[in-house]
């Protein structure tokens, strides 16, 4: 498992998992983390928009956007986050939306990071 | 082979063509369910395609359904790829018309061997609808010369004789007997009068247009349909097909034979509105005439001389109007 920075026991994402998806081809995984680098922050912003608007449908497209997204890259508790926020805003419970969130963003605030991280560590 | 990739996702889309281009697919891809019906609709459209289940535009579920409804194309192998897993998801996919499910993210390895089941599945499909198409054409076609069989060639000549009737045209029955054909069996085998009658129906089919009929009507008689036609092109064409057989000999094994063919020719637009079985009997007794005059000729079939006027009265009235 490839951990966070700070040594704590959080699963960032399963690098392992991500190179046995892309049949190791770091040129590939390249090109996922380029992607991601580039659509995660937009969708996040979108996606923080929405909540903040009660924007119930747009929500979920979102949360179920970012779920695919982080399900590919192997960033599992990320992925479990937003599915509940995608849960929530289908099933039109629009009151845990803001707390869940925050829990999604936690989830994911040490993930750009660390995948600009290996980026630097793989291309540097 | 070809293959479609819908998903809106750009990484998750990206990911798949590369995996797919490794299993070396010729991958297609789509981002909206719109985009993917239309790739699915093309001419040369993929037949397997793995459609993302939400998208916008129109849903991997809009576009099961929307392939599932056409008929006029080859069967497509659907899969729907998607993070919604549970059993009435799975049933709803089904039901929607795909022929599979998987749940992302996906397993590489259980990604392929499900296409190779798709691929499976498609040889399958088309091994059938071959099988489907030979007994078809076997029904249907002679097969000495896979001209259109004797029922084959008056099916469509009923048909025709009922819409040039409805559309005020005229069709051509030509009756054609190749003259002294026994003499050949007789002389050189039924080997060579096999090739006889594959040449002579060869030349048949090269003096006529694309849409009209040709058929084998007995051991070596002939029935041409001239579909929309004027009444001056029956026995000018069948003037023509009769040159073609006599103008050159024909090469077999046994050398080259001369050859010859006679014919009962009759317009349909003349007759009025005669049965099948009776304008078949007229065209008949012209070839017998035609036989009677010493072969290698042609004799148009000519209706009653009262029934030629009832018959061209509408015609008439046309003309005067």
């Amino acid at each position: 498992m490839h951990r966070s920075r700070d040594n704590s026991a959080t699963v960032v994402w399963n690098l392992p998992e991500l190179l046995s998806r892309v049949d190791n081809d770091q040129e590939l995984l390249a090109d996922l983390l380029t992607i991601f680098k580039e659509e995660f922050p937009r969708n996040l912003q979108a996606l923080e928009a929405a909540v903040a608007g009660a924007d119930l449908q747009k929500t979920a497209a979102l949360s179920h956007t970012l779920k695919g997204m982080l399900s590919n890259l192997a960033c599992t508790r990320a992925a479990a986050a937003v599915s509940r926020l995608e849960s929530l805003a289908s099933a039109g419970n629009g009151k845990s939306l803001l707390d869940a969130l925050e829990q999604f963003k936690q989830e994911t605030a040490r993930l750009v990071p660390e995948i600009e991280a290996y980026m630097a560590g793989v291309h540097g | 082979m070809k293959i479609l990739i819908a998903d809106d996702e750009v990484l998750s889309r990206r990911l798949l063509e590369k995996t797919l281009e490794r299993a070396g697919y010729e991958v297609v891809s789509a981002e909206n369910g719109k985009q993917a019906l239309e790739a699915l609709s093309r001419p040369d459209a993929p037949r397997l395609a793995l459609l993302d289940w939400i998208m916008p535009e129109l849903d991997g579920l809009a576009v099961c359904r929307a392939v599932r409804r056409r008929t006029d194309q080859a069967y497509a192998y659907l899969v729907l790829l998607t993070s919604k897993g549970s059993k009435e998801d799975t049933v709803l996919g089904l039901e929607a018309g795909a022929d599979d499910y998987l749940i992302k993210p996906f397993n590489t390895e259980e990604l392929r061997a499900r296409l190779r089941v798709g691929e499976r599945i498609l040889l399958l499909e088309d091994r059938l609808v071959e099988a489907r198409e030979n007994m078809r054409f076997r029904a249907t076609h002679d097969p000495l010369t896979s001209l259109l069989n004797r029922g084959a060639v008056l099916d469509l000549l009923a048909r025709e004789l009922h819409r040039s009737h409805r559309e005020n045209k005229s069709t051509a029955i030509l009756l054609g007997d190749v003259d002294h054909f026994k003499d050949v069996n007789d002389t050189y085998g039924h080997g060579i009068g096999d090739q006889v009658l594959i040449e002579i129906a060869t030349r048949l089919v090269a003096c006529v247009r694309s849409y009209d009929f040709v058929g084998r009507y007995g051991g070596e008689e002939f029935l041409v349909v001239l579909n929309s036609c004027d009444p001056a092109y029956g026995p000018s064409r069948a003037e023509e097909i009769r040159k073609s057989v006599s103008g050159r000999p024909i090469l077999t094994a046994k050398g080259p034979l001369r050859l010859t063919a006679s014919f009962g020719v009759l317009q349909s637009s003349e007759w009025g509105q005669r049965s099948l079985e009776e304008l078949l009997h007229a065209v008949d007794t012209a070839l017998y005439e035609a036989k009677a005059a010493g072969r290698d000729c042609l004799r148009v079939a000519k209706p009653p001389a009262q029934e030629a006027v009832a018959a061209l009265a509408p015609q008439l009235m046309r003309q005067r109007h």
